[in-house]
């Protein structure tokens, strides 16, 4: 063994197996259990996994290039692994070694031979322009089984990339436009089925057989297998190299076991998957300069973030202040503005960081007796690309302005009703993750009905469709009559079809006069794209039990 | 290292605090008697600086030194290490204590040993010793007896399990009073441990669990208060009955 390796004492390998034989692993787990699993990702759409103390991480990346001249209608996918000296003693920088050579070629595999990715979806012009796909995964700390979260990393990587999408123009019809992201949509891999890695490592004489080697297990193991598995049962590879030999029937029982764990694993993935996804069409609103913008950038299951959302309520409730006061915990609030005073936010330490009680100030939102509402705040950064909204004179327009006679007055509800979606959505894919804690009563999960998410959805596809300033109507962007059919594809429930199809028609009008609503929305409420679901989040709330 | 200095002066003021490398923490021309530098201090010309982060500590009458807590242990002489055998040379074994470099020890620091009757240890057993020699130039050397010639307790360690942790959980270990995570233990278990200052823990008790048990308690205890370790311990006893 080279001087850098950890270096194991005959007693350890003893005790190990020792262990083994009455069913115990040295870190309190059984034989068949998995590690911990966080998965994480960032603004940049990379995946860290931690499994246990193990850390991968993935990224994607994807480039313009001339096909291969055997396959001109697909693109190509390749993957480079690079496990960094700080993993782990023995590994070198410079040449990958064997173990890194192996992690990739299993990876790769699973990936490429299975057809899981869509690799004639990335073809832009036959025989000259494909997409060729680089997924890069770094080895952050090497704790044991680096092959099943480095492919975890990998599935999570791929799952939240989006490519730029690209169109045809030019003179000739045969020059490609990429469109940058902020003009169109970008989209996503097409991934037909995800397959999973599950790692078995064989101890003893062949006979002892573990799930989820931990370090101490990898160095006195006799022998790996490895099994790629979709959560349909299909097998998408089988590596064992070397070291004892297995017999057909252990084999078969190693298969039906990566089978199972595998469909746990992939519900794991989807859910995380889904929940960073809501994350990133929260990011895309553009919110009014007054109000700094809710992202929960970055870890989503980790316990530590999951806490903090746990204990903060959703404090949008419509009830007066007092009431709020005893029943909710603010994460935050938004500063008041002066009447008559503009303060420009920049966003900054409205984020308590310890979640207690700080209800400094609320924001008014209506001089009626509308009762204050109180927004969540988040870290210190404003969400919104490209800095100040261009919607609005910001200097003539005040807070107290926000009502129903102002030029947008939906901005506020609106948002308050899509972050209370989007929060549920979150919390109830995270409380569905998590044990069951004291602390935890959400009732807004209930609350979650397909046509709130549906408008989430709407929401984000809307705002992220770029409008330059002089072509922009005053006020929010609304779904106009050309959104709708887009919209009603999508299988959209009918009374929010309805309503929708009642603005836009009315917005065809005077923007801003109230009084062309037409009979279904009465008169007085201001134009909400939300107000049919809102009456059903009222109705639910009030019979709803607010922790405490 | 000795350090001379001429001017009387007071003692360094930042002793219990925390301080990162390249920290000067005492002047020298204000100290008044010969210094005694322990790990994790230079003398820097007229300064001695820091050369590791971690908390100055300071003895009476003139000793200093840095505890600090990292993975890479660095011997210094009179710690008590955990070795792990890697080899068997002409009068000597070679082994690993998880620093720089393999330390060596030679056949005869064995309580009882001569030169027909040398200890037979193989590649990998795991062994307690002292450090006898340690300079950053040297490798450095062990001894398996007491300043006196006696076992004391150091020699191959049979059956157990090792564990790796960090120097400062190590320390902590060795320290008096007892860590608050072995006393909870030993109120309810009986096990027996050694524990080195690089980093190395060998635990062994009568049952596999009972060992399983110990070295995960050790393990987490390491960012604990002393009520949390107690509180964990009680836990993970609960939970294994």
């Amino acid at each position: 063994m080279a001087m850098g390796a950890m270096r194991m004492s005959i007693n350890e390998k003893q005790f190990i197996e020792t262990a083994l034989r009455e069913n115990q692993r040295v870190d309190g787990r059984t034989p068949f259990d998995f590690r911990r699993l966080v998965i994480n990702f960032s603004k940049d759409d990379s995946a860290e996994v931690q499994l246990g103390q193990t850390r991968v991480l993935a990224v994607v990346s994807a480039q313009l290039v001339q096909p291969y001249p055997d396959r001109p209608n697909e693109g190509t996918l390749a993957i480079f692994t690079e496990f960094s000296p700080m993993a782990d003693p023995g590994f070198e920088p410079g040449r990958p070694g064997e173990m890194a050579v192996e992690l990739g070629r299993i990876i790769d595999r699973g990936l490429r031979e299975s057809k899981a990715v869509d690799t004639e979806s990335l073809c832009v012009l036959a025989g000259r322009s494909v997409w060729a796909i680089r997924l890069d995964i770094h080895i952050l700390d090497n704790s044991g089984n680096l092959i099943d979260a480095a492919n975890l990393a990998a599935l999570a990587a791929l799952l939240s990339f989006r490519r730029p999408e690209c169109t045809l123009g030019g003179p000739d019809g045969q020059d490609i436009i990429v469109h940058p992201p902020e003009v169109r949509e970008p989209l996503a891999l097409s991934i037909h089925h995800l397959p999973i890695a599950v790692t078995f490592a064989f101890l003893g004489d062949g006979d002892l057989l573990v799930l989820d080697p931990s370090l101490k297990e990898e160095m006195v193991m006799g022998g790996r297998l490895t099994i790629t598995v979709n959560m349909h049962g299909e097998v998408c590879g089988v590596q064992k190299g070397g070291g004892v030999g297995v017999s057909a029937s252990e084999l078969m029982r190693c298969l039906r076991l990566a089978s199972t764990k595998a469909a746990v694993l992939t519900e794991t993935l989807k859910k995380v998957v889904e929940v960073h996804e809501t994350e990133r069409a929260q990011r895309k609103i553009r919110r009014h300069h007054n109000f700094t913008a809710l992202s929960h950038a970055g870890a989503i299951v980790d316990t530590r973030v999951t806490e903090r959302e746990v204990e903060m309520d959703d404090a949008i409730e419509n009830t007066t202040v007092t009431e709020s006061k005893e029943d909710t915990v603010m994460l935050g609030t938004v500063k008041v503005l002066e009447e008559g005073e503009i303060r420009h936010e920049d966003g900054a330490s409205n984020f308590k960081q310890n979640g207690e009680d700080d209800e400094q100030e609320r924001v008014e939102v209506h001089k009626e007796e509308k009762p204050k509402v109180a927004l969540l705040t988040e870290q210190s950064e404003i969400m919104f690309e490209g800095g100040m909204s261009g919607w609005v004179d910001t200097k003539s327009t005040s807070l107290k302005a926000v009502g129903k006679d102002s030029a947008h007055p939906l901005d506020l509800e609106a948002l308050v009703e899509f972050d209370k979606v989007a929060k549920g959505m979150l919390k109830e894919s995270i409380s569905l993750q998590e044990k069951p804690r004291e602390v935890v009563a959400t009732p807004l999960q209930h609350q979650i009905q397909g046509s709130q998410i549906a408008a989430a959805t709407v929401y984000a596809k809307l705002s992220s469709q770029h409008q330059d300033k002089a072509s922009r109507p005053l006020g929010p962007i609304f779904p106009r009559s050309s959104d709708v059919e887009a919209m009603e594809e999508e299988g959209l429930r009918g009374d929010l079809g309805n309503l929708i199809s009642v603005t836009a028609e009315t917005l065809s009008g005077a923007a801003t006069d109230p009084s062309q609503v037409t009979e279904a929305v009465p008169i007085d409420t201001p134009l909400n794209l939300l107000a049919a679901v809102k009456k059903k989040v009222k109705n639910r709330k009030k019979g709803a039990v607010v922790k405490d | 290292m000795d350090v001379e200095s001429s001017v009387p002066g007071a003692g360094s003021p930042f002793v219990n605090r925390i301080m990162a490398p390249g920290d000067v923490v005492l002047d020298l021309t204000k100290a008044s008697n010969v210094l005694r530098l322990g790990s994790g201090l230079r003398q820097d010309g007229d300064n001695i600086a820091m050369t590791k982060v971690g908390r100055l500590q300071f003895k009476k009458p003139n000793k200093y030194w840095v505890e600090g807590s990292q993975k890479r242990y660095i011997p210094n002489t009179e710690d008590v290490v955990l070795g792990i055998v890697v080899d068997r040379r002409f009068e000597m074994f070679v082994v690993d204590i998880g620093g720089p470099t393999y330390a060596s020890l030679p056949m005869l620091a064995f309580e009882g040993a001569t030169r027909r009757n040398t200890p037979n240890l193989q590649v990998g057993a795991a062994l307690y010793a002292r450090v006898v020699k340690a300079h950053r130039d040297i490798d450095p050397e062990l001894c398996c007896t007491d300043a006196s010639g006696k076992a004391a307790g150091f020699g191959p360690l049979n059956g157990g399990y090792v564990l790796e942790c960090s120097t400062g959980l190590a320390r902590v270990l060795l320290s008096k009073p007892t860590s608050p995570v072995l006393e909870a233990l030993g109120k309810s278990l009986s096990f027996e441990i050694a524990v080195g200052m690089n980093g190395r823990v060998w635990v062994n008790a009568a049952t596999t669990a009972t060992t399983i048990l110990v070295s995960n308690a050790i393990l987490n205890s390491e960012f604990l208060t002393a009520a949390q370790q107690h509180i964990m311990v009680q836990k993970l006893l609960q939970k294994s009955q």
